[in-house]
């Protein structure tokens, strides 16, 4: 479960988000949908408590996240795959996820499996990963624990269609079995195709919500996307 | 099972999907040891830490046995060498530890696994320390037969005037200045910035030295590498360390505990 109430955010002055509140129940694929610089990177940090609110709150599992008894453990993260030390091998990255989490260092290997990384691949330091592999393993970083709510930014970025395809049958599974997913990304065919509910977000305001068809009114969804990104704009300048 | 019990409707619970493991407790909150194994974990995980170790041993045993080819059997001059390379890589090895979760970004998966960021500070801070110890520990090892066979091939005596004292003030020497490294790191977050601070403290010292009757008296309450001077060599009187610890609060406790106050309040981006 994941709820945000009446989130603003204001860096020096400007806005980056402004009363933003929805909530991803059990069960239910989010997509944060919203160009670049919308706010929904601010909004996924706020979450994990990593950045403060100016107003309003979030919460994780009807709980601030930093509050959750073990927060790695029940709620999987992905905040930017590119940060990670260029010199660690991406199995030393999930080791480090493991140990700090508690679990067995054999989960390390069921996730490298689960995501697609070869013994090979992981032995590599991640310097050399192609945007891709870093989004596998930062996937699988975040499907270490158990999580029962899934954070996961811009986490298509860089996958090529089958990965989609993959990341898609993967969030399913997950959200079959009672995960709350919420995951964002700048372009609307890969929320198309992975997500259950979209919220749309454009100049730091949530724009609309609801399931891909009911945002669509017969129209394409990129038809919608489009038409009230550019209201934002137009009312935000 | 527990962890998972919560928040799922019935009619799921039925299918799991393959991620899921069987027969773990639910997690508690990560454990100080945990954090701290993790923590010493990193300290050496990556290329450039395995390369910077392997530099340091190399080194400290190259220029101990050199230095006994040069001096002969006197192990507090062998030692004082190796602590030459100490000062200076082993504050580097700290510095990078703690602005690297910033530099690489990092901090963000770091913190999301522990948000109780004081606690990964301080996991992270001990392990640089604990290796001050150790490398001290090791080139005292070093020095040992080196000062035999140096006694031997130049048919004189060894010169153990190296007492207990003297070993550990010069340990804590070097620790003290990791913990100079450490400190200058937290306080700035960036490796580059905390490194060119660190290594041109003494330079800085110098000059201000140079500066008349003012600047000497600066540089003898406020430069630690002047200050640990008597400690490093394990004989102390009372002012001596009423200057140490005005330099330590200055260069240590100072800009740690700023330092600390920084990390935990920075926005994570």
């Amino acid at each position: 479960m994941i709820e945000f109430s009446h989130v603003s955010k204001t860096y020096r002055g400007v806005r980056a988000l402004d009363d933003v509140s929805f909530t991803v129940g059990p069960g239910c694929v989010a997509g944060f949908l919203g160009p670049n610089g919308a706010g929904k990177s601010t909004a996924l940090r706020i979450l994990v408590g990593l950045v403060r609110p100016t107003s309003g709150s979030a919460t994780v599992l009807g709980r601030a996240y930093a509050d959750l008894d073990a927060p790695g453990a029940r709620v999987g993260t992905l905040l930017d795959a590119g940060a990670l030390h260029p010199g660690r091998t991406g199995r030393e990255v999930l080791t480090l996820g493991a140990m700090t989490i508690g679990l067995p260092r054999a989960r390390v290997g069921e996730v490298l499996d689960l995501v697609g990384l070869s013994g090979r691949e992981a032995g590599r330091p991640v310097g050399g990963y192609s945007l891709g592999m870093r989004q596998r393993l930062g996937i699988g970083h975040a499907l270490l624990g158990r999580p029962e709510v899934l954070i996961l930014d811009e986490p298509a970025n860089g996958l090529d269609p089958q990965g989609i395809h993959w990341m898609r049958v993967l969030l399913r599974g997950l959200a079959d079995s009672g995960c709350s997913v919420l995951l964002s990304s700048h372009l609307l065919h890969e929320i198309e195709q992975v997500a259950d509910r979209v919220v749309l977000i454009g100049g730091g305001r949530i724009l609309a919500q609801g399931t891909v068809t009911e945002l669509g009114r017969g129209r394409s969804l990129e038809e919608t996307f489009l038409e009230l990104t550019a209201n934002a704009d137009r009312s935000a300048s | 099972m527990t962890a998972r019990s919560e928040g799922i409707d019935d009619t799921s619970l039925g299918s799991r999907p393959p991620t899921m493991m069987t027969g773990i407790t639910a997690p508690a909150r990560p454990p100080f040891h945990r954090l701290l194994r993790v923590e010493t974990r990193k300290l050496f995980d990556t290329r450039s830490a395995k390369i910077m170790t392997l530099v340091l041993a190399g080194l400290t045993v190259a220029l101990i046995a050199a230095r006994g080819v040069v001096a002969g059997p006197h192990p507090r001059t062998l030692t004082g060498t190796a602590g030459v390379g100490f000062g200076t890589l082993l504050p580097v090895l700290g510095i990078l530890t703690v602005t690297g979760e910033w530099s690489h970004r990092t901090a963000m998966t770091t913190f999301a696994l522990e948000p109780r960021r004081h606690r990964v500070l301080a996991a992270k801070c001990l392990p640089p320390l604990v290796t001050a110890v150790a490398a001290s520990l090791f080139a005292l090892l070093v020095t040992v037969p080196v000062t035999v066979i140096s006694a031997r091939v130049e048919r004189v005596p060894a010169d153990w005037n190296f007492g207990p004292l003297a070993v550990l003030g010069w340990t804590a020497t070097n620790v003290l200045l990791v913990a100079m490294g450490l400190a200058v790191g937290m306080l700035l977050l960036s490796a580059p910035a905390s490194i060119v601070v660190y290594l041109s403290a003494p330079a800085l010292g110098t000059f201000v030295g140079h500066l008349g009757a003012t600047g000497e008296l600066l540089v003898r309450w406020f430069d630690l590498n002047t200050t640990v001077g008597p400690l490093a060599q394990g004989d102390m009187s009372g002012t001596e360390a009423a200057r140490l610890a005005v330099s330590v609060t200055f260069w240590i406790v100072a800009p740690m505990t700023a330092g600390f106050v920084r990390a935990i309040r920075k926005e994570v981006n």
